[in-house]
């Protein structure tokens, strides 16, 4: 498969066209993303720079993870990768693909401008070094169908664990009156697959304990009082059958066709919803649900994803004032309009340029409220491992109650700290 | 010494596949053995860790429950297999109506993409919606889980796997039915032998070879059992569905140990070639 993908990949970059001083960038390949990286690039090229900047979309493949690892082991990275899941970062910065942007010039002061000291902290890596720019986020939250909420008691999306559980039993019903529930409250996929948790346990940990870390220092953290209250109000949504066991992602949207009436997920939802929803099914946003002694902001999980610089551009400095460009103001609102995509900025709802695109798309409003309190992921260069070792945990307890919050969470630490002295 | 065209010939005949074998075969494996002997990521330069890939394993418990897993699947899929591709090739060897259309018929899944048999297979165990749970509680009888009960679900990919495989283990058994000379069966009816008496005592004597090749065949390919876990179940519940092909896979291209997968890789080569051999040894015997 590697070699497969190595010699794809040698044969993708054989543009006679290009000279030694312009740079390759590569951008996510969903249609949206290859148009704002067409009218970044064509903006770029339009002026005399040093460089030309030649964009394509990453090549395709099972994931575009697959794709970068492949290009890395076979030498073909581009210059610039715009699409790098966070959590990734610290692997190829410890095996010295990447260029350490806090090297460039200026390139701190730009950072500092366009997002929080707590963001900076959070990217950097683990060497102190910083190897990725915060570009943008697409934090999860809950979609919930208006019209069925309207229905229930509270009229409202729930806020709190209890006002969710209390919610759960008044909606959970059996339609065709087979003897089984077949409408329930939310849902989240059961699979022991480590993203998943990015959609159930990980941004109602963030929201619980005001966007603690899963680990540091080499050290599991995460078994602490707010990873067992999400435990034990996740645990009790499967022991009552308020969210289903069985695999629903495999049949028609249950969303869209009212089977459930909530879900933990992005704005990514918005496109799709509008496109496929009725016209009487109205739906919005809402925050996480947090303890019902929750005081402070309610964090969540931010889905980051940042632009790198890789270690085979031969004119960094020229990059960046390329990406300057990308994540400049006009970037950014670019980036918005055409992608519905959030820049990870801390002025987001106050800068006047972004004011009428979230008149216009009042459903990103909330997101763009939450963008202040997102997390994303610790750095780690087994990031991925821990949360499998989590997930294995999370199906014991949560789904199949076998073991107690307590028992899971300290087997999970145990697990953890086991791999971090491998 | 004179090198003759002749000399030469043969040489070139064979370097193909010699070229093939070492880059393929030989290459990969003496790879695979030296990687047991490191940690790999791909990305960063192999680090020689001796024997800890070995330590590490045989303390693996997830490993050993994979194990376990694909034995159970094994004792579940392989006398099935046989059962049933005995059972309809035996029917199909009559002189039946539509027996082409038949024949073809059960022959279909085996040339059908094992991702869309397990897609198809998944509609029909979902629990709320799937059709044999629909059948269930027409008929009055309870929901099962079929994938999402861990004492369940390993026998749920099993029955998939055998509707699948089944037609080719058909075609055999056809081959070997045919291979019974009739005047055996001739004797038998003028002894006045039953059906039963005939089938236990002439026809599966006969093609004890054939099952052979059908345990053998069977073996080796629920030994690498991958695509119905990792569509259908991911590994769970509670990796009551994880097969061993299925764990190595996630070692090394989830998480990109490719030292330790190679390790496990090797044990579990060295397990499959002790299984056939005793199979071989075995069969030999009784015959």
């Amino acid at each position: 498969m590697l070699l497969f993908l190595f010699l794809l990949l040698s044969s993708c970059f054989q543009n006679e066209n290009v000279n030694e001083n312009d740079l390759i960038y590569w951008s996510s390949n969903n249609s949206y993303e290859i148009n704002f990286a067409k009218v970044v690039t064509d903006n770029w090229n339009k002026d005399t720079h040093l460089s030309k900047v030649y964009f394509q979309p990453v090549p395709e493949g099972q994931s575009s993870e697959e794709i970068i690892l492949a290009a890395v082991v076979g030498k073909t990275t581009p210059d610039i990768y715009s699409n790098m899941w966070q959590g990734d970062v610290e692997a190829y910065a410890q095996a010295g693909v990447l260029i350490p942007l806090d090297t460039l010039d200026g390139f701190l002061d730009f950072l500092y401008n366009r997002c929080d000291s707590t963001v900076v902290e959070e990217i950097k890596s683990l060497d102190g070094h910083i190897y990725q720019i915060p570009w943008k986020v697409n934090p999860i939250l809950l979609i919930y169908n208006e019209n069925l909420i309207n229905k229930l008691s509270l009229k409202r999306p729930p806020k709190t664990y209890s006002e969710f559980l209390d919610l759960s039993y008044e909606f959970m019903d059996d339609a065709d009156g087979d003897g089984y529930t077949d409408r329930w409250f939310g849902y989240a996929e059961v699979q022991v697959t480590w993203w998943q948790r990015f959609f159930d346990f990980y941004p109602l940990y963030l929201a619980a304990s005001g966007g603690a870390s899963l680990v540091n220092n080499g050290r599991a953290v995460f078994n602490n009082e707010h990873s067992i209250k999400v435990f034990r109000f996740l645990k009790e949504l499967y022991e009552k059958n308020y969210f289903t066991k069985e695999k629903l992602s495999s049949r028609q949207d249950v969303f869209l066709s009212s089977v459930i009436a909530t879900r933990f997920t992005g704005p990514w939802e918005i496109m799709h919803a509008d496109n496929f929803k009725t016209d009487d099914f109205l739906y919005d946003f809402s925050y996480i649900p947090v303890p019902d002694n929750h005081t402070g902001p309610v964090y969540t999980y931010g889905d980051p994803k940042n632009i790198v610089i890789f270690n085979s551009c031969k004119n960094p400095e020229e990059a960046w004032r390329f990406l300057k460009t990308l994540i400049s103001e006009k970037g950014d609102l670019e980036l918005l309009k055409i992608t519905n995509q959030l820049p990870r900025r801390k002025d987001l709802e106050i800068n006047d340029t972004f004011r009428d695109y979230f008149n216009n798309n009042p459903k990103m409003k909330t997101f763009a409220s939450q963008s202040k309190y997102v997390k994303g992921t610790d750095a780690s260069p087994v990031l991925k491992e821990v949360f499998d070792l989590i997930s294995q945990e999370y199906e014991a307890c949560v789904v199949y109650g076998i073991k107690t919050p307590e028992e899971a969470l300290k087997d999970a630490e145990e697990a953890v700290n086991l791999l971090f002295l491998k | 010494m004179k090198i003759t065209k002749d000399k030469i010939l043969p040489y070139l005949l064979v370097s193909p596949y010699l070229l093939h074998f070492g880059l393929f075969v030989a290459f990969p494996v003496i790879f695979s053995i030296v990687l047991t002997f490191h940690n790999w990521d791909i990305i960063s330069p192999m680090e020689f860790t001796g024997l800890n890939n070995y330590v590490r394993l045989f303390s693996d418990k997830i490993f050993f429950k994979s194990l376990l897993n694909t034995l159970l699947f094994l004792c579940i899929h392989i006398p099935l297999q046989i059962v049933v591709a005995l059972f309809l090739a035996e029917i199909l060897n009559q002189n039946i109506n539509f027996r082409g259309l038949f024949r073809g018929a059960f022959f279909l899944p085996v040339i059908v993409s094992g991702v869309v048999v397990t897609i198809l297979w998944q509609q029909l165990y979902g629990f709320d919606a799937g059709l044999i749970n629909r059948m269930l509680v027409k008929i009055g009888m309870n929901k099962i889980g079929w994938l999402t009960d861990p004492n369940v679900a390993m026998i749920s990919i099993a029955v998939m796997a055998t509707w699948k495989n089944v037609g080719l283990y058909i075609i055999l058994f056809l081959v070997g039915l045919q291979t019974v000379p009739g005047h055996y069966y001739e004797a038998a009816d003028l002894e006045g032998a039953s059906r039963s008496q005939k089938f236990f005592r002439i026809t599966l004597p006969m093609i004890n070879p054939t099952i052979f090749m059908v345990v053998l065949l069977s073996t080796v390919g629920g030994f690498s059992l991958f695509i119905e876990p990792y569509v259908m179940t991911g590994g769970g519940p509670l990796n009551s569905t994880i097969s061993a092909v299925l764990y190595i896979y996630k070692q090394g291209f989830f998480y990109y140990h490719m030292g330790y997968a190679a390790t496990l890789g090797l044990f579990f080569a060295v397990i499959i070639m002790l299984v056939v051999v005793i199979q071989k040894k075995y069969v030999e015997q009784e015959t």
